[in-house]
């Protein structure tokens, strides 16, 4: 039972403030063992916050943001599953699903996460599942200001993962739950 | 009526206890209270302080005259189960090996015991009496005995199958309740759900379901079982540092063989489980060291059956022998009266009726009071103070006292007291606490009958 934290694009302090005080009162630390960004934080402070809700925190570079020794990409292996990072500001058309596919295929892992967008989106094809968290702080993106706060928290147990997503809909927090499971075990 | 003079009987070289040899020390819990002791003048009840010799210097020779003398004594014991006249038998054999063998007075012991322990319906009473004395060697007495003695099996030997089946199974299913986390849980909740997404290649946007009651891993909601688990996780890694901690130097608790890690994850399951059924006390440390005697002697039962479901037993005469002594462990009780400030006060006032020149030596003149090195005595029943071995034959003599493990451990602390009187008196405040913080290897027997002595009312 790993509960995996994944968030990204909160363009602090350029666009947003801070995160959502609902958001920010559910990440208490302690709970959570590893974290996923996508990117664009921008301020090294959020990163130090970051690390207080989880030491393990796992990043990879947005085009804004101020670090610039993130990754571009980045591979992970949690439990019986294969997790790729990316920002997804290389990967052109934004938040087209067969690039990413491709991208997945070349990381070759099972969960691909991806930003960018500001949408939240949950696909799957061939090569596995392309999740997007949206964007923590609901900031504008170039595509669309109509931005609600979202994130992701995955739940993997054995073959099973059960995405839980966050969404600060007309200020109220609204979870939603995605379940979907490997057939095959991951080769060693 | 104040008395300055410690009465005679306390005063003849009986109850100063003698240099203790040094035990060795040893990875296997090996009796070695060998201490040769004076034999009393005034032995006021019949065989118990002969009893002293028999368990260290003869423990070799138990071995082979048990297996003759029990297969003799058993022929008479058979015909004779049903009626009373098991004390004549028991007496005509303890007579006649009474002059031989010091050892043959444990065996004897040991034949009462097994005797007891065959017929249908068990004397309680006799066995406690039988138990009291200490229960000698053969370690698959001693589980079932404790089991009698904590209430745990019936009397009646007949009802032991059905007794022991329904109990394990409760405890099996308590277990699997209390141990499964909440991804299990909701996966269980779940089951006939069909929202299930199979990564079976074909394209398409994953379905999205509504969660179910607001649970979520990040709730913070008072009836989430995802709240619940992660404020019972810090209790859970308490009862994980203390289990690794309890006893290292037993081969049985501690080290990396399979055993030892099964075991240790037997205390684990077992402390949760007790944690989570009583949220009002929930874990405090001190309630592994409790445990710990308790498993090793039903996990050590030659019974085969009964070493395996040994957590099972163990979880339910733990929960009997701690609800005797609950309220030590809870915090606000600490001043009430039931509480272990007034249990030292009883102790203190116990030593003052028996022995008001210690007392007032120690609490006045030394101020060495009973919290500074009774408190563990009594929450921890005396684990800590005597190597493993000895703390079982204390244990027994606990938990079969009639008057109650309570006012036994007070009197043996009492016992323990007055044993070490001369080096007390002699102290000061730095050396006596030294003394008591870090008691001499005593001869147990020795102990007990002092203790038992102390429940004779004071004669003025």
């Amino acid at each position: 039972m790993v509960l995996v934290l994944a968030l990204g694009d909160l363009h602090i302090p350029h666009r947003a403030p801070d995160l959502p005080a609902k958001f920010k009162s559910m990440l208490v630390p302690g709970k959570i063992q590893h974290v996923i960004c996508t990117g664009n934080l921008c301020a090294k402070e959020v990163h130090d916050y970051l690390k207080t809700v989880c030491p393990d925190l796992h990043i990879t570079r947005g085009e804004y943001d101020e670090e610039p020794r993130y990754p571009e990409t980045k591979t992970l292996t949690i439990g019986q599953f294969k997790l790729g990072v990316c920002h997804g500001h290389q990967v052109i058309p934004w938040g087209d699903l067969d690039s990413l596919a491709m991208l997945q295929r070349q990381l070759d892992v099972d969960i691909l996460v991806t930003g960018h967008t500001h949408q939240f989106t949950a696909y799957k094809h061939e090569a596995g599942v392309v999740i997007n968290p949206g964007s923590a702080t609901g900031a504008f993106s170039s595509i669309t200001y109509d931005v609600n706060p979202s994130f992701v928290l995955m739940d993997i147990d054995g073959l099973r993962v059960v995405v839980y997503v966050y969404e600060l809909i007309d200020g109220e927090v609204k979870v939603d739950k995605i379940d979907f499971k490997k057939t095959t075990t991951a080769t060693a | 009526m104040v008395k300055k003079r410690v009465p005679d009987w306390l005063n003849s070289s009986v109850w100063s206890s003698p240099q203790p040899p040094p035990s060795p020390p040893s990875k296997e819990p090996v009796k070695s209270t060998a201490s040769p002791i004076v034999e009393p003048p005034l032995p006021p009840e019949p065989p118990r302080t002969s009893s002293s010799h028999a368990t260290g210097a003869a423990k070799g020779g138990i071995r082979d005259p048990l297996s003759s003398n029990y297969g003799s004594n058993s022929s008479i014991c058979h015909s004779d189960e049903e009626n009373r006249s098991s004390s004549a038998n028991s007496t005509v054999s303890a007579g006649g090996v009474q002059s031989a063998h010091p050892a043959a007075e444990e065996i004897s012991r040991q034949v009462q015991l097994l005797q007891e322990l065959s017929r249908k319906v068990i004397n309680m009473g006799e066995l406690r009496r039988l138990a009291s004395q200490g229960i000698p060697g053969a370690a698959g007495i001693r589980a079932t005995v404790w089991k009698l003695l904590l209430g745990y099996l019936p009397p009646d030997r007949s009802l032991w199958p059905s007794e022991l089946a329904k109990k394990r199974s409760q405890y099996k299913h308590f277990r699997e309740e209390l141990l499964m986390n909440p991804s299990e849980i909701t996966r269980r909740l779940e089951k006939s759900s069909t929202e299930n997404n199979e990564l079976d290649g074909s394209p398409g946007f994953l379905t999205r379901s509504e969660v179910t009651h607001g649970e979520h891993p990040l709730s913070l909601g008072k009836n989430s079982i995802w709240n619940q688990f992660f404020q019972d996780s810090e209790i859970v890694q308490q009862i994980d540092r203390d289990v690794k901690r309890t006893h290292p130097d037993i081969h049985f608790f501690s080290g990396d063989s399979t055993f030892a890690i099964s075991n240790q994850e037997a205390l684990r399951n077992i402390l949760i489980v007790f944690a989570k059924l009583n949220p009002g006390i929930k874990y405090v440390q001190g309630m592994n060291e409790i445990l710990a005697p308790l498993f090793y002697v039903f996990k050590n039962d030659p019974d085969e059956e009964n070493s395996a479901s040994a957590e099972a037993d163990t979880f339910f005469c733990f929960v009997e022998l701690l609800s005797g002594f609950r309220d030590n462990f809870v915090q606000q009780l600490d001043n009430s009266v039931v509480g272990i400030r007034s249990t030292l006060t009883r102790l203190s006032q116990l030593l003052k009726e028996h022995d008001e020149e210690l007392w007032r030596h120690l609490e006045i003149t030394t101020k060495v009071n009973p919290q500074f090195y009774a408190f563990r005595w009594i929450t921890l029943l005396l684990t800590q103070e005597f190597n493993f071995t000895d703390s079982l034959f204390i244990w027994d003599a606990l938990l079969s006292d009639p008057d109650g493990p309570q006012e036994t451990l007070l009197r043996i602390c009492c016992a323990m007291l007055i044993i070490v009187r001369k080096r007390l008196l002699a102290g000061d405040f730095t050396s006596n606490l030294k003394l008591l913080q870090h008691y001499p290897s005593t001869n147990i027997s020795h102990l007990l009958y002092v203790a038992d002595k102390l429940r004779i009312p004071l004669a003025g």
